[in-house]
């Protein structure tokens, strides 16, 4: 077990500094001039020169690598180019917010989703199995921001059960206030997916000759599907939940915009637009941190779920 | 399971509780479509959303009356009276006496005009600094007179001393104690509200300034939200969790919030400005008979009829109208199909013409172009749209790499201030002197130049009139449309004046606004 985690850890850390280089060359690829974005339309060719120097961006680019990256290493990330506020500083102030959405969604997804699959297999090829098809099908091909909208116009609009703006805190009333409807949004995408993947799983396990000598020795069937089948199941459902919040922070980009929420998503949209390289550098490194311990940490689950599975 | 519902049931319950209480309003909600103000100094800030922010907080010398945008609105801000030469180089100001800057930074004085006049004119320090390269010097002579000293006479002295841009005063003891990057975290200014704090991606809070030299808001605090997303601010809008949003530019909302109970909507100046600048440098639109036929072929009335009537104007002349300076009726090409596709033939391309443009991606901005280009088609003019993300959008013309360059924007209403960067030759692009010149303009320097340090209006008037015709018969750019800004607020508030433009882009929010109800 440690030798693995040291081995993992390894990796990461080639991972980081990997995705580090490519981030400091594409940004600085793509066309697009920070000095000119913050400088705004009316500044003269000289202004925009001032700003590049006082930004170190006319520094030769070996240069400006071995700053970033011994910066990085020492912990400093700089300073964003648009707002002069520290990167680090900007990032942990609404880390909180999309890791909080993140963690919500992903319980919504697994309190829907796995139920729901179990019930779709046990029922194969019957109504349950048909409308859970469907719903999880629509679950998938709804995009996130037509959700959003529509949610917002029906329980913030409508029902004025919730905010159009999530973004209360202080109470846990405001918190669920403010949670509520976007955890529900990225929730039911992944109990989609979920769904499906809990679905197919069950009905390979279902087959397995330990579930029929099971059901033969007069195990009740309530234990059968839950205790035996289920716990087999779940490695491919781990697999999915896994991967899935990768994709689920990426997704909480346009969920964080149409519910005003703060969250990495908005913080990298707009360093995009501004062209905020030190910015879009410190938020990779946290991209990718997070793509790598949730990697990490599905591995270390599959050993909880099934004995069977030995990390070395 | 009985506990968890009892908690989800309490939960819910402490939800649909939470309503506000019905008081008088004093706290001002604003909505404004970005998720960022940007850096926050006056004098490094160029965007909408944070000079509309700024402007609660700052005050000129001068300033333009609220709600107005003309320079002939000039009133007294922190100075009380001002005086000039008969040259028009030398301006002095009396500053009222006992006007406090922000958070105990103490009384602004003379000494603060001067310092925050020479940051605005630095480089280092300013993203305004050209605005500054006629001043000689700024002195003190008394703690409550300033005396600007000018290398040459210029246009609007005044229109560098109000509240805007590099205009705004600065506090000289806050900004050396915090620092460039330190003021810019906590702006300290000598306007109605006072900063209070700055939540990322949320919202920055101001809180009124009991100190405040026309007398204590009565307003307490305003809301700053950050939400990008128009449809989401359009619901909180409806929601009643903002009093008061910026707007999309389509004639669809202005209908749609139009009738929404208790709303009002503005359609307020400065009116952005669409103009289609040729570049002459390159074939075929070095070709001046090319370029009258592309003008030829634009109608207006079309344009003015698919942007919005009620939101949008056609131009009248290449500085937009009601600027001090505009001709207002500049002898622009008419639309006429059938002389623009003679004057194609004359040109040499009978079956027609292809012309590339690099256009940003901003939906209000591109869909323009595409109207344009369907007005083209009928000419016979082939308008290729190359789009792009709006930030390479402004990088690559500046490069000089598109022909027809679509630029939307608005100026300090002077006409020299549009003939200059857009016009003149000191301001081609890909020059060390490079501002928007992207048709490689120069038949008007002599006017724009002339005009500019000439003390007699009516002259200075005659020479901007004479640089406008000059350019107009060169067709360097065709203006096609004045856009307005958009904003939305409940009925409920009464600003204090009357809404009718606002030149840093946001309402200004005065001591005197305030929620009837």
């Amino acid at each position: 077990m440690g030798a693995f985690l040291v081995k993992r850890l390894g990796f990461a850390v080639v991972t980081l500094w990997a995705v580090l280089t490519l981030v400091f060359v594409v940004v600085r690829i793509v066309p697009g001039d920070p000095a000119q974005v913050i400088l705004g339309d009316q500044a003269d060719a000289n202004a925009i020169a001032a700003m590049r120097t006082r930004l170190g961006l006319d520094a030769p680019l070996i240069e400006q690598y071995w700053t970033f990256l011994t910066g990085a290493i020492r912990g400093d990330w700089g300073v964003s180019l648009v707002t002069g506020r520290p990167v680090i500083q900007e990032i942990l102030v609404v880390l909180p917010w999309t890791l909080e959405l993140t963690i919500v969604s992903m319980l919504i997804g697994i309190a829907i989703g796995v139920p729901l699959g179990v019930w779709a297999a046990i029922n194969r090829n019957r109504m349950p199995d048909y409308v859970t098809r469907i719903a999880s099908l629509l679950g998938l091909s709804f995009p996130p921001f037509v959700s959003a909208i529509i949610l917002l116009i029906l329980f913030a609009i409508m029902l004025r059960w919730f905010p159009v703006i999530s973004a209360g805190s202080g109470s846990l009333s405001a918190w669920f206030q403010a949670m509520a409807l976007p955890a529900l949004n990225l929730g039911l995408i992944m109990a989609a997916y979920i769904t499906r993947v809990a679905r197919s799983a069950m009905l390979e396990v279902m087959q397995e000759d330990y579930v029929r000598s099971a059901r033969a020795k007069g195990v009740p069937w309530r234990v059968v599907v839950w205790r035996h089948a289920l716990r087999n199941a779940l490695i491919p459902i781990i697999t999915i939940v896994g991967l899935y919040l990768g994709i689920l922070i990426g997704n909480s980009v346009l969920t964080e915009i149409v519910f005003n929420r703060p969250g990495l998503g908005k913080l990298i949209v707009g360093a995009l637009n501004q062209r905020d390289y030190t910015m879009l550098q410190g938020m990779m490194v946290i991209y990718t941190l997070i793509v790598v311990l949730v990697n990490i940490a599905t591995d270390l689950t599959y050993a909880l779920a099934d004995p069977r599975v030995k990390l070395s | 399971m009985k506990r968890t519902g009892s908690i989800l049931a309490a939960m819910l319950a402490g939800t649909l509780l939470a309503t506000p209480a019905l008081a008088q309003k004093t706290v001002l909600t604003v909505g404004m479509q970005s998720s960022d103000a940007g850096v926050l100094d006056p004098h490094l800030n160029s965007g909408t959303p944070g000079k509309a922010l700024l402007n609660w907080m700052f005050n000129g010398l001068v300033r333009i009356k609220p709600g107005e945008l003309s320079p002939e609105f000039m009133e007294p801000d922190l100075a009380e009276s001002w005086t000039s030469s008969p040259d028009g180089k030398e301006w002095t100001f009396k500053l009222r006496q006992g006007a406090q800057c922000h958070h105990g930074y103490g009384e602004f004085t003379s000494e603060d005009a001067v310092y925050s006049l020479s940051r605005a004119a630095s480089k280092e320090s300013s993203a305004f600094s050209s605005d500054y390269t006629a001043f000689d010097k700024v002195e003190a002579p008394d703690k409550y007179t300033v005396k600007i000293t000018l290398k040459q006479a210029i246009p609007s002295l005044l229109g560098i001393v109000m509240n805007y841009h590099g205009g705004n005063m600065v506090c000289k003891k806050a900004a050396e104690e915090l620092g460039k990057d330190g003021f810019a975290k906590k702006p300290v200014g000598t306007g109605p509200f006072m900063f209070s704090e700055y939540v990322p991606q949320q919202y920055a809070k101001l809180v009124a300034n009991p100190n405040y030299f026309r007398g204590k808001p009565k307003l307490t605090e305003i809301l700053y939200r950050f939400i990008p997303s128009d449809s989401s601010r359009d619901l909180a809008f409806q929601a009643g969790e903002l009093d008061m949003m910026l707007g999309r530019q389509e004639q669809a909302w202005v209908d749609r919030m139009n009738a929404l109970p208790g709303v009002k909507v503005v359609a307020m100046g400065p009116a952005e400005m669409s103009v289609l600048h040729l570049n002459t440098s390159q074939p075929p639109l070095d070709n001046l008979k090319v370029r009258q036929a592309i003008a030829h072929a634009i109608d207006r009335n079309a344009i003015w009829q698919f942007r919005g009537k009620n939101i949008s104007r056609p131009s009248v002349s290449v500085v937009p109208s009601g600027y001090l300076g505009t001709d207002e009726k500049a002898p622009l090409l008419p639309f006429d199909l059938a002389k623009s596709k003679a004057l194609l033939a004359e040109a040499g391309f009978p079956n027609g013409v292809t012309i590339k443009t690099i256009n940003t991606t901003l939906p209000s901005m591109l869909s323009f172009t595409e109207a344009t280009q369907a007005l083209l088609k009928r000419a016979g003019i082939t308008l290729e749209i190359q789009p792009v993300e709006h930030a390479t959008f402004h990088q690559q013309i500046r490069q000089d790499l598109s022909q027809v360059v679509h630029f939307q924007a608005a100026r300090f209403p002077v006409a020299d201030v549009y003939l200059t960067q857009f016009f003149h030759s000191r301001s081609i692009v890909k020059t060390p002197t490079a501002v928007t010149n992207f048709s490689h303009c120069k038949v008007a320097d002599a006017e724009i130049d002339a005009a500019r340090s000439e003390t007699d209006k009516a002259k200075q008037i005659e020479l901007w009139k004479t640089a406008q015709q000059k350019i107009i018969a060169q067709v360097c750019a065709i203006p096609v449309n004045e856009m307005m800004q958009l904003w939305a607020y409940k009925d409920s508030l009464d600003l204090g004046y009357e809404l009718r433009a606002s030149l840093n882009l946001g309402p200004p929010v005065l001591e005197t606004t305030r929620f009837t109800k």
